[in-house]
């Protein structure tokens, strides 16, 4: 176990930059996500971590050792594949055995540590069992339990739950943390699911076209996003572009001013208003003079929430709450209705737009 | 559903099944020199080619040849098939056109090549004698060495793409995985990739086996007139020796003999990829 440092990572093919630049120290026992759409260089740098990809610039540090021209076979990271990667003609046990055979660790003592390793993920009563014998969870916790047994230096975790249904989803996600908690793990896992990147990840990295776009807590990202692609990737978020008409006041497109009090960023010309739906409090009616008022044109049920779409004099913003009750007149809100609308001036956020060209490799 | 496999099931019937029922009948029947097949029911036929020293050694020839020539493919054909399977998809299919494109060629064809290849005034000879590096030329058409090297060059297509479709079906990232708890590129190959690949060189093997078991033209046109094999003792007995049941005996042995060698030869392989 041992911190990670990935220092200016590069990977170039022929033509394209797969990963353009990662700077990174996951800290001893952190377990830190990268987050990004497919083809964002997420995989490849877990892969060059791994030792799968040999980087084209930059260096991988495990613990204080340079790693970046060692071999896998002697990286000592344990990795959990997408597709588990189970070998497919051994038991379970031997599966968990395989690295310890690999590390010449004595009959016994390899024994001791797999019963272990498989109590750890509660599949002790599984080790005689062939892989194809199981299900897809199951397998999911015997790959975890192949990758720890080893005592690895850094955990990794490439979109190790995609394959899994929802419910299962969400119960492996947190048995993944707790063990990684419990052991102390430095680990980094690569989703593209940013529910799971929110709730597992102790920082996150969002990356775009092989670009970093911002590096923080779950709280930092969706608070504070660093820009447009990262407060729309990290949640829900009305993105609404203008320019600050003055300190507090914000102009869209369409001439309504919203308020805002947060600091523009350096270039004025082009902003982006980044307000989240929850912090969006509708009230039903006309409200005083001076309020914000929208036109509702839809509502969208989702249970525990609701979801309003609003119209602003040709601004449109989504506004979210948790589903009013029978009795509040929210619950009868119909397209076509008007609604007030308010939010704390801090909570919007002005970002720069983006500028869709500037993408020189 | 099951009606389509009748068109099938009815061509394999009247093709196979009817004429080794009647060749089984046959093998059954007297041969006597004046009258040539005499109907009867006796074992003779199948005693004289077990008892005769000479059909024993055509029997053990065959064996022999058709089992060097396996293991020879499966040696030849895995590290060839894991690069076919490994290989990116675009310019898989071509290289698997590449493996067929031998096929075309058919045996006699082949075969005629070879003796113009191997032959005393051949092209390797002339070569080596140009070179100097021989005085007189050197046998090689007409050997063992020859029909074996013949029959692997033809059968060695079957093992690349029976073994590279079981490779391809096996995960990269089980080797990755492997190579990834601390496992050596030959330990990968040894632990995973093979007992993996086993299904597959069992039945490269069988397919493999029976083709050489059955090879005719490659062993009569390069194995010379002193080499023997089942097939071409076979055929001399239906056409030159016009002794029908005695071909049809032979014809038996061979059948026999192959059915219960692939049989046994795949259950050890799969019980070994069990275990």
């Amino acid at each position: 176990m041992s911190t990670l440092v990935l220092d200016r990572l590069r990977k170039r093919y022929d033509r394209t930059t797969a990963v353009e630049r990662v700077d990174l120290t996951a800290k001893q026992g952190e377990l830190v996500a990268l987050l990004g759409p497919s083809g964002c260089g997420k995989t490849t740098t877990l892969r060059m971590v791994a030792g799968f990809i040999a980087p084209t610039d930059g260096r991988v540090l495990i613990g204080d050792r340079d790693v970046t021209q060692v071999p896998v076979h002697l990286r000592n990271t344990g990795m959990v594949f997408q597709a588990y990667a189970l070998f497919q003609h051994m038991t379970v046990a031997q599966n968990v055995a395989f690295g310890l055979e690999m590390r010449r660790v004595e009959r016994a003592e390899r024994e001791k540590r797999v019963a272990e390793a498989l109590r750890l993920v509660r599949l002790d009563h599984l080790a005689d069992r062939m892989p194809r014998q199981l299900s897809g969870g199951q397998q999911q916790r015997v790959a975890l339990a192949r990758a720890l047994v080893v005592n690895p230096a850094v955990f990794l975790l490439d979109e190790p739950l995609s394959n899994l249904d929802a419910k299962l989803r969400a119960e492996v996600r947190m048995e993944i943390r707790a063990l990684q908690q419990r052991l102390g793990l430095t680990t980094l896992i690569v989703t593209h699911d940013q529910e799971e990147a929110l709730t597992m990840a102790d920082r996150l990295v969002v990356m775009e076209r092989g670009r970093v776009r911002q590096i923080g807590t779950p709280e930092e990202l969706y608070e504070n996003p660093a820009d447009v692609f990262v407060a729309s990737f990290v949640g829900n978020c009305n993105l609404v572009a203008g320019t600050l008409e003055r300190p507090g006041s914000f102009r869209t497109q369409s001439g309504t001013l919203l308020p805002c009090t947060s600091e523009a960023p350096a270039a004025n010309d082009g902003l982006v208003l980044a307000l989240r739906p929850e912090r969006v409090t509708v009230t039903p009616g006309e409200g005083a003079p001076g309020d914000i008022r929208a036109q509702v044109t839809a509502v969208t049920y989702l249970g525990a929430q609701t979801e309003y779409h609003l119209d602003l004099n040709g601004t449109t913003l989504r506004a979210s709450r948790s589903t009013p009750l029978h009795d509040d007149p929210l619950r009868r809100i119909a397209p076509g209705e008007k609604l007030t609308l308010s939010w704390d001036a801090a909570s919007a956020r002005l970002l720069p737009a983006e500028t869709e060209t500037g993408d020189e490799t | 559903m099951a009606a389509l496999v009748l068109p099938a099931a009815l061509l394999v019937f009247t093709l196979l099944v009817a004429p080794m029922a009647l060749l089984a009948r046959i093998s059954l029947n007297h041969y006597s020199p004046t009258e040539l097949m005499v109907e009867a029911f006796t074992a003779e036929n199948y005693i004289r080619a077990v008892a005769d020293p000479y059909y024993q050694q055509v029997l053990a020839t065959t064996l022999g040849v058709a089992f060097l020539c396996t293991v020879l493919t499966v040696l030849l054909g895995f590290p060839a098939a894991y690069w076919l399977a490994r290989m990116e998809s675009n310019r898989k299919s071509i290289a698997t056109i590449l493996t067929l494109l031998p096929l075309l060629v058919g045996n006699v064809v082949r075969s005629a090549g070879w003796m113009a290849l191997l032959g005393n005034e051949g092209g390797i000879n002339a070569a080596l004698r140009a070179l100097h590096l021989t005085s007189g030329p050197l046998q090689l058409l007409y050997t063992p060495g020859a029909v074996i090297v013949g029959i692997t060059a033809v059968v060695l297509p079957y093992m690349v793409l029976t073994l590279a479709a079981v490779i391809e079906s096996i995960p990269r990232q089980a080797e990755e995985a492997a190579a990834n708890l601390g496992a050596t590129a030959s330990t990968v190959f040894r632990r995973v990739v093979l007992p993996l690949s086993l299904p597959g060189v069992a039945a490269g093997s069988v397919l493999v086996f029976i083709l050489c078991m059955n090879a005719y033209a490659t062993p009569l046109l390069l194995g010379g007139p002193q080499f023997k094999m089942m097939a071409p003792a076979v055929y001399d007995q239906f056409v030159r020796g016009n002794n029908w049941p005695f071909g049809a005996a032979l014809a038996f042995i061979l059948l026999v003999a192959t059915l219960v060698l692939t049989v046994i030869g795949s259950m050890a392989l799969s019980r070994r990829y069990r275990g």
